[in-house]
């Protein structure tokens, strides 16, 4: 109970103190007195702590399962694992807020000790303190982790079940860090437009706040994908679901502005596109926020179904969206040098790859959005699945990847026909042997989507290979070379899993065998293994197909307190693919077993990419942390 | 083009795209009470109370002519003031009720039924409120009303006197 009010008091503190920041900074920029800025940084710190006291609390409140307050009550249990007592104090709508808010507000913190100019230092304070106190608002006036219930509950109501997982408890700080971390660039952004030192300087420092932000992201993406696989049992890592695309509408804008940055500092040029860019990938992040946080989609995700803080949600980001953008239509960054200018040439290829990205989000962004409005205007309802998706972006997407392997490969000032030319006449007869000894030896599938994705993969794959011999200055490339890498692996995994997935659905007893394309699975035999608090029942299963024998052991277990069954899925895995078996009961046939089966082609290569992007992420951020010598 | 009017276009859209969102939040068609009734009960699995190994699936609300779902829990406290209100449907009006435990303690349940009577023919269980989603429930208590499988009435929160009379006059 106390703790709740120290909490609550420590989260208004927090929002008078950023408010007299603002105040502050409001007095500073209108005497144009910016000469100290140790009461910035006083008051800074001071929101930073504050809020972090608030955050530790709740955490406090959600171990020791105070449920006077409203938000364990609803979210927690006094039998829960110590662990999911932690994570549950970010697993509902109000404490993922302060999570959030305390982000924003870490990020302040450590940006404040940057080698920036104290010019633009003090504008993007002042533009996160904005972002800092509208958060706040919302948070302790619509939904307050701190609300108090009287008399108190002797029980909660406990963590959703599908919630309580490791790695949930770190998927949503990932994910924060990085929607949140773009909210620095988008105010230093801002405080660039409005100093008018939106530059090659400004890009210099800019880069370390986009790259680190987006590998956060990356992992984030990554460990939904992994849980949405291993957990929820569906037989697959990316549905294409509102909630999934909120976060990769973020990323793609991101890899959009990390390259135009490379540009606008290597070349003083697309000064107004790499603003934008920043703007529009924190607008994204929002966008994300507000369709997962206001109730709009029904997901595990939606914790808030409370109409008027979807409208607060609403008005919110579009008053950030309004002035961020109306401050870029004011304070347009000045127009590039004329240059000479060749097709062939670096930054030529990054913006055409930029426009690519931005079609991707475009259509991530139709696919989500329309179908929401569509039904809320007319009142019918379109279903926008994978097919929409893969049909729209499978096309593109080739065409993307062979940019992607040659504009590398280009220099920045001139251009040499004859060297690309080359590189052509190495890569593609290379990539043409490899595909065709891919599919002979592999598989006889002759979909021309399937070879084109297969094709353009492993060009871009063997042109990072060709670099990376070729390389002079590793150090310097070595981060862009392993997140390219992994994308090729990427495309080349999800295209093969794509068309060489198998799915068994059938129903089987003790000693059935079945043969169902290539795979035979034999029944051979039920043990039962009782546990203190459930009983087990494993069916073994062989499942071979012409070159593998895998035994997989799924189980139904049986809990006694609380009563529940589940079912515990078997995975076997190895470098090629994955065979994932789940059993559960069957009503109708009573001495049968329901039986699941899935045989997954390079898991394992999917999940190793993502983190060779990711990892490629933050070798480049630590690398421009250092030239910068933060 | 002239800054003023770059602003201008920008406010605009913006009023534009504020509008359309306000009304999608307003028409949220997932928590809106409403949008099961008329629809064919969907596909659902539920555990049997007095026995997990038995599952209850849609078949058993749609082969039955008239029947009463209601979705109850031993913690929530508006269900123990329409509990007499579904006693007397059982004893009285002879309904069949089927109940939807909601995130709940069975040993809590059970003593709840003990206690107050068991109004329900036949009681699924949803441990993780899954299949309430699927229903398009708001929370508990909620009742719907089924004929051969269509869902006709709704009402969310205890019933009481008028919605007993509107659920008599249903059935007639």
């Amino acid at each position: 109970m106390l703790f709740g009010y120290i909490g609550n008091l420590a989260l208004f503190l927090s929002l008078i103190f950023n408010v007299f920041l603002i105040f502050s900074s409001i007095k500073i920029i209108k005497n144009n007195s910016l000469v100290n800025l140790k009461k910035i940084n006083f008051l800074n710190n001071s929101v930073f702590y504050l809020l972090l006291i608030s955050f530790l609390i709740l955490i406090y409140c959600f171990t020791t399962s105070d449920f006077s307050n409203v938000a364990v009550y609803k979210n927690s249990h006094t039998e829960k694992p110590l662990i999911y007592k932690i994570s549950g104090a970010w697993g509902n709508h109000e404490g993922s807020m302060v999570l959030f808010i305390l982000i924003l507000s870490f990020f302040s913190f450590i940006f404040f000790r940057s080698k920036v100019s104290e010019q633009l230092r003090f504008y993007t304070i002042f533009f996160q303190a904005i972002l800092i106190s509208i958060f706040l608002i919302f948070l302790i006036f619509t939904s307050n982790p701190f609300d108090q219930i009287d008399p108190k509950p002797l029980q909660g109501l406990g963590l959703n079940p599908i919630l309580q997982d490791p790695l949930l408890a770190i998927h949503p700080p990932f994910l924060y860090f990085g929607y949140v971390g773009f909210s620095l660039v988008f105010s230093f952004t801002l405080a660039g437009l409005v100093t008018n030192s939106f530059d090659k300087s400004w890009s210099q420092y800019a880069n370390f706040w986009i790259i680190l932000p987006w590998s956060l992201l990356t992992i984030g993406i990554g460990l939904g994908s992994f849980w949405a696989y291993y957990e929820l049992g569906w037989g697959g890592y990316w549905f294409w679901d509102p909630v999934e695309n909120a976060s990769l509408m973020p990323w793609l804008s991101a890899t959009a502005l990390i390259h135009s940055n490379i540009v606008t500092l290597k070349k003083d040029k697309l000064h107004s596109w790499t603003a934008l860019l920043a703007i529009f990938t924190f607008i994204m992040s929002l966008l994300g926020t507000f369709l997962v946080r206001s109730g709009i989609l029904n997901s595990v995700h939606a914790f808030a179904n409370d109409p008027y803080r979807g409208v607060y949600i609403l008005s919110m980001i579009l008053l950030i969206t309004f002035f961020s953008l109306a401050i870029f239509i004011i304070k347009n960054p000045k127009k590039a040098l004329n240059q000479e200018h060749f097709f062939l040439q670096k930054d030529n290829f990054i913006l055409i790859n930029n426009y690519f990205l931005i079609f991707f989000l475009s259509v991530v962004l139709v696919g989500t959005v329309y179908p929401i409005i569509l039904d809320a205007v007319s009142g019918r309802s379109i279903s926008v699945g994978p097919v929409y998706y893969h049909t729209i972006l499978a096309p593109f997407l080739f065409i993307f990847l062979f940019f992607m392997s040659h504009g590398p490969l280009l220099s920045w000032n001139k251009q040499d026909k004859f060297l690309q030319l080359k590189n052509i006449k190495i890569f593609l007869p290379i990539s043409v042997v490899t595909l065709l000894i891919i599919i002979f030896w592999f598989f006889d599938q002759k979909d021309i989507t399937l070879i084109l994705g297969l094709l353009f993969s492993i060009y871009l794959i063997i042109s990072v290979i060709f670099d990376l011999i070729s390389q002079k200055a590793l150090k310097l490339n070595f981060g862009r070379l392993t997140s390219h890498l992994g994308f090729g692996i990427l495309i080349f995994s999800i295209f093969v899993n794509a068309y060489l997935s198998k799915e068994i659905n059938t129903s089987m007893k003790v000693g059935d065998e079945i043969k169902i394309d290539e795979f035979t699975i034999k029944f051979s035999s039920i043990n039962k293994n009782k546990k203190d608090n459930y009983e087990e029942v494993f069916g073994n299963f062989l499942v071979s197909n012409k070159d593998e024998k895998v035994e997989l052991s799924p189980s139904i277990r049986k809990y006694n307190q609380p009563a529940q069954i589940t079912s515990e899925v078997s995975i076997k895995s190895n470098l090629i693919a994955d065979y994932y078996f789940a059993i559960n009961l069957s009503e109708f046939e009573k001495d049968k077993i329901m039986v699941r089966f899935y045989f997954k082609p390079l898991m394992f290569w999917i999940w190793f990419s993502i983190i060779l992007i990711a990892l490629g992420g933050f070798y480049q951020s630590l690398r421009f942390k250092n030239e910068q010598k933060i | 083009m002239n800054k003023k009017y770059k602003i201008l276009i920008l406010g605009a859209t913006t009023v534009i795209i504020f509008i359309l969102f306000l009304k999608v939040l307003n028409t949220d068609k997932v928590y809106q009470p409403n949008q099961m009734v008329n629809k064919k009960i969907p596909e659902i699995i539920l555990e049997d109370f007095n026995n997990k190994n038995i599952k209850i699936d849609q078949h058993i609300f749609s082969q039955k002519d008239f029947v009463l779902i209601n979705i109850w829990a031993s913690w929530c406290v508006p269900c123990l003031i329409e509990h007499p209100f579904l006693m007397s449907l059982k004893n009285k009006n002879k309904i069949d009720i089927i109940g939807i435990n909601y995130k709940d303690e069975t040993t809590n349940a059970q003593n709840f039924l003990k206690k107050y009577g068991n109004p329900y023919s036949r009681i699924g269980v949803d441990k993780k409120g899954e299949v309430t989603i699927q229903l398009g429930a708001y929370g508990v208590p909620e009742t719907y009303v089924l004929k051969k499988g269509l869902i006709i009435f709704k009402h969310i929160g205890p019933i009481n006197e008028d919605i007993v009379n509107k659920i008599l006059e249903l059935k007639k």
